[in-house]
């Protein structure tokens, strides 16, 4: 896929003239290998080659993109004229056609190795499903008119899907998602995690309504502070954490980043989408509010790091990548000590904010009530709910002391724009949900 | 391209000879945004390609961004086994090339005329904070190995837009995603906006427990939008009575023969009527489910993307009643209870365990007057008693985008349980 940089930072030269305008050409090649599995067996095969590039301009008073879907150099000049002829500048010269030299050799995406691993898997553990297993490759590169061009990779993996369980009272159907960026452990991770997710269980009685206070385990405080603290903090977000820099909104013990250099976890990345190395950043930094997440366009300050396209045909905007809580002194029977009487919950499948009002909700399939400090019976599903700054000021000073990466955090979608995220947090415990019981 | 697409049809038919299909897309858009005195466009110019083949009897897609990238597509699904599934019964028919206008112009600039609407609609308090309008069009092409070659063309213009409403230190927005079929209809758009920006800042719970219930439009055609499962082909749940699914007076159409002759995979589109007079009735199938149902298909091959292989959906999916009132009417007859402005949250249906529950913002309503606003409330109960209280449909039908257009008036329920 890759393009001349210098040959395209000289075309984009014009359009970047004042050192306050920003122009670049993004170009994207994107692999996707699909199975769809049904009962041990794949039920359908589909595979998606695509290619796309586009030409941005911004500058005083608005930005511009024009996208093509096509990765090569005529594609690039295309976009970049569309660009030159929008903003009123003359556009590159028309040349003819040339017949693209043939794509090189390209990494297989394996899909093969992954069928014969997860069908034996399924056997095992879950023989009654219905899933779907996606590989993705993405290449990227960034070409800007200014400054240094960068290219960057990543192959994820993710599963998703439902299957029969037994439990006590029966067969149960369970939902299962697993996003993690390949590499040598991940089929372990997965084998754990879907061991794990299959394990017979209590039937569940339907959760109480009102208030009371969880225990969020296993990783899945990241899907809080990723709806609380890394939407609201998205350069430009209108949020009730506007205005608030260095407040002590929590207790010292919480630390909270977005730290997209971890590659273990789903929304890593070494360049962001506008060719900047990414940088951790403090969102909570011994309770206080420390950080944005900004790009070039998005301030305040320089760019960390966090430009983020669902696509080439989309401009870059501020996003979270990995939302990672720091670990606190607590093991897990002292979380259970301090609970004393509650949730515990362990999996959140879902989870919204709205910004403007700060109010945000969490859904949970199931969770363990704690009774006297132990472990009790088993409800769900249910809806948590609450305020930005009202959680924030409720959360329990002992955190957990094991950090788990939450691998059903995996896809974001925000104003319509999806990117992938990730997020590993130790177990926390927030004081006063407001828990309402579904179905 | 003619060339190109040669190709690729003599490799499907060496792949699975008869049982290929190709599908092309080129589309078009100009998208405008304005947030923060700042306008953003995006020019997009975009080309699809996809394959569904059933090579040695087993169903494959594969899709591309060029004839090239498609190619390569087609050996990665050739790469896994999958199991057999019998081929559908493909689709014959011709259709003259259709083309789109050239090209294509930047859409309105509406930024200002909405942002005075929702201010004055909300009286002062709600101001419109991004705006984004799209125009576009697009080419569809389908050919298979039965000869059927149809080609499609369509345009539109939708967006979304995004109030925030402000009561002292309190502030709600409102998202609000919007497809109009002709002129930009900005009232009603901006009276959705104010509403759902305001009416949760009034700190008013529901007055009433149980009631009649009115729904917007916009809120009844969520809700339609949310019983679709019911009408795609697959098992019925276990409560489901098809003589008396809904009310007597309530019919549930889908007819998309204004859109597109053609669905995406080359089968005629037709007028279906799911639900008839009260009384389930057809279901809606692509080649596949219709294949495996053993019935003809309806023409409800869907692609949202060339991207993904065609899956049986709604087209235009909408209510129709023989007995219409006027939502004054429909209002008058209300004795107790809540109506419907605007949904705060996606409508969840649980169609396993026959439940639904819509929570809302919306006004009190009292011997058919209005009593003041109710900032929060959600309804909940069984979908099976909720669809057979169904007990007025007026005469003010409109289209929301689910993406699908979906169809709904404003509609009564005889009696819904609140909190």
């Amino acid at each position: 896929m890759e393009l001349d940089p210098t040959a395209v930072a000289h075309w984009l030269e014009p359009l970047a003239k004042r050192p306050e305008e920003i122009a670049e050409l993004f170009a994207e090649r994107w692999r996707e290998a699909a199975t769809e599995w049904h009962d041990g067996e794949v039920r359908e095969a589909r595979a998606t080659v695509a290619e796309g590039v586009s030409a941005r301009w911004r500058g005083r008073g608005g930005e511009r993109l024009a996208f093509l879907s096509r990765g090569d150099e005529e594609g690039a000049r295309e976009a970049i004229r569309a660009l030159q002829k929008d903003i009123g500048l003359s556009p590159l010269p028309v040349k003819p056609s040339r017949a693209r030299p043939a794509a090189g050799e390209v990494a297989s995406l394996d899909v093969e190795r992954w069928v014969r691993r997860l069908t034996a898997l399924f056997a095992r553990h879950a023989p009654r499903h219905h899933f779907r297993c996606t590989l993705r490759d993405f290449a990227r590169q960034v070409i800007p008119a200014r400054g240094t061009a960068s290219t960057f990779a990543r192959r994820l993996l993710s599963l998703e899907g439902t299957f029969t369980a037994a439990s006590r009272r029966g067969d149960e159907k369970r939902e299962f998602s697993f996003h993690a960026p390949v590499g040598e452990s991940t089929f372990e991770e997965l084998r754990v995690a879907l061991n794990h997710a299959t394990q017979p269980r209590e039937a569940a009685t339907p959760c109480g309504d009102g208030q009371t206070d969880a225990v969020l385990g296993g990783g899945c405080a990241a899907m809080l502070f990723h709806e609380i603290l890394s939407h609201p903090l998205e350069a430009g977000a209108e949020s009730p954490l506007n205005g608030l820099e260095q407040a002590r909104l929590a207790a010292a013990e919480l630390e909270v980043r977005d730290d997209a250099t971890r590659l273990d976890l789903f929304g890593g990345f070494e360049r962001d989408d506008e060719g900047t190395v990414p940088r951790p950043v403090k969102l909570l930094d011994a309770g206080r509010l420390s950080g944005r997440l900004t790009d070039r366009a998005h301030g305040p300050g320089p760019s960390n790091g966090h430009a983020r396209r669902a696509g080439p045909e989309d401009a870059p905007l501020p996003r979270g990548s990995n939302i990672v809580v720091g670990p606190g002194h607590s093991a897990s029977e002292e979380m259970t000590r301090r609970l004393a009487s509650g949730l515990w919950i362990d999996q959140i499948d879902g989870g919204s904010v709205e910004l403007a009002s700060g109010r945000f909700r969490l859904r949970f399939p199931r969770a363990r009530r704690v009774r006297r400090s132990r472990m009790a019976d088993e409800c769900g599903p249910g809806v948590l709910s609450g305020e930005i700054l009202a959680v924030l000021g409720s959360i329990d000073p002992g955190i957990g002391r094991e950090v788990r990466a939450y691998r059903a955090l995996g896809w974001c979608a925000h104003g319509g724009h999806v990117v992938p995220v990730g997020g590993a947090a130790p177990d926390v415990l927030v004081r006063r949900f407001s828990v309402r019981r579904l179905w | 391209m003619s060339e190109e697409r040669g190709r690729l049809r003599e490799r499907l038919e060496q792949r699975a000879p008869g049982q290929w299909e190709l599908y092309e897309k080129s589309a078009e858009s100009v998208e405008r945004e304005t947030a923060a005195g700042e306008v953003v466009t995006a020019a997009r110019r975009e080309v699809g390609w996809a394959a569904r083949f059933w090579e040695q009897g087993a169903p494959r897609f594969a899709c591309g961004s060029s004839p090239e990238n498609l190619e390569r597509a087609l050996s990665e699904a050739s790469r896994v086994e999958t199991s057999g599934e019998t081929p559908p019964e493909w689709p014959v028919a011709t259709s003259a090339p259709r083309k789109t206008q050239n090209r294509v112009e930047a859409p309105p600039d509406l930024q200002e005329e909405l942002q005075r609407r929702v201010s004055a609609d909300s009286r002062g308090a709600a101001r419109l904070h991004r705006l984004s309008v799209r125009r576009g069009a697009s080419e569809e092409r389908i050919v298979n190995g039965r000869g059927l070659d149809v080609s499609l063309a369509g345009s539109l213009l939708d967006g979304c837009a995004l109030a925030i409403g402000r009561q002292g230190s309190r502030a709600c927005e409102a998202r609000v995603v919007f497809r109009w079929e002709g002129e930009p209809d900005l009232e009603s758009l901006a009276r959705r906006l104010a509403d759902r920006a305001t009416l949760p800042l009034s700190d008013r719970g529901t007055p009433v427990e149980r009631g009649e219930w009115l729904l917007e439009p916009s809120v009844a055609a969520a809700l339609l939008a949310g019983l679709a499962p019911l009408f795609r082909a697959g098992p019925l749940p276990k409560w489901v009575h098809r003589a008396d699914l809904f009310s007597p007076g309530v019919t549930v159409v889908d007819d998309a023969s204004a859109d597109a002759v053609y669905d995406g995979e080359g089968t005629a589109t037709r007028r279906v009527a799911l639900v008839l007079e009260g009384t389930l009735g057809a279901r809606l199938h692509d080649l596949r489910s219709a294949r495996r149902a053993g019935v003809p298909p309806t023409g409800h091959g869907v692609r949202p993307s060339y991207r993904l292989p065609p899956a049986p959906g709604p087209r235009r999916l909408f209510f129709e009643t023989s007995t219409p009132a006027s939502s004054r009417d429909l209002l008058a007859s209300v004795r107790r209870g809540l109506f419907a402005s605007a949904l705060t949250a996606p409508p969840l249906l649980d169609f396993e365990r026959d439940r639904y529950e819509l929570e809302f913002t919306g006004i009190a309503v009292v011997g058919g007057r209005a009593m003041g606003p109710v900032a929060g409330a959600r309804a909940q109960g069984r979908i099976s008693q909720l669809l057979r209280r169904i007990a007025g449909l007026s005469t003010d039908r409109q289209f929301f985008p689910m993406p699908y257009p979906a169809g709904a008036p404003t509609l009564l329920i005889e009696r819904a349980d609140f909190d």
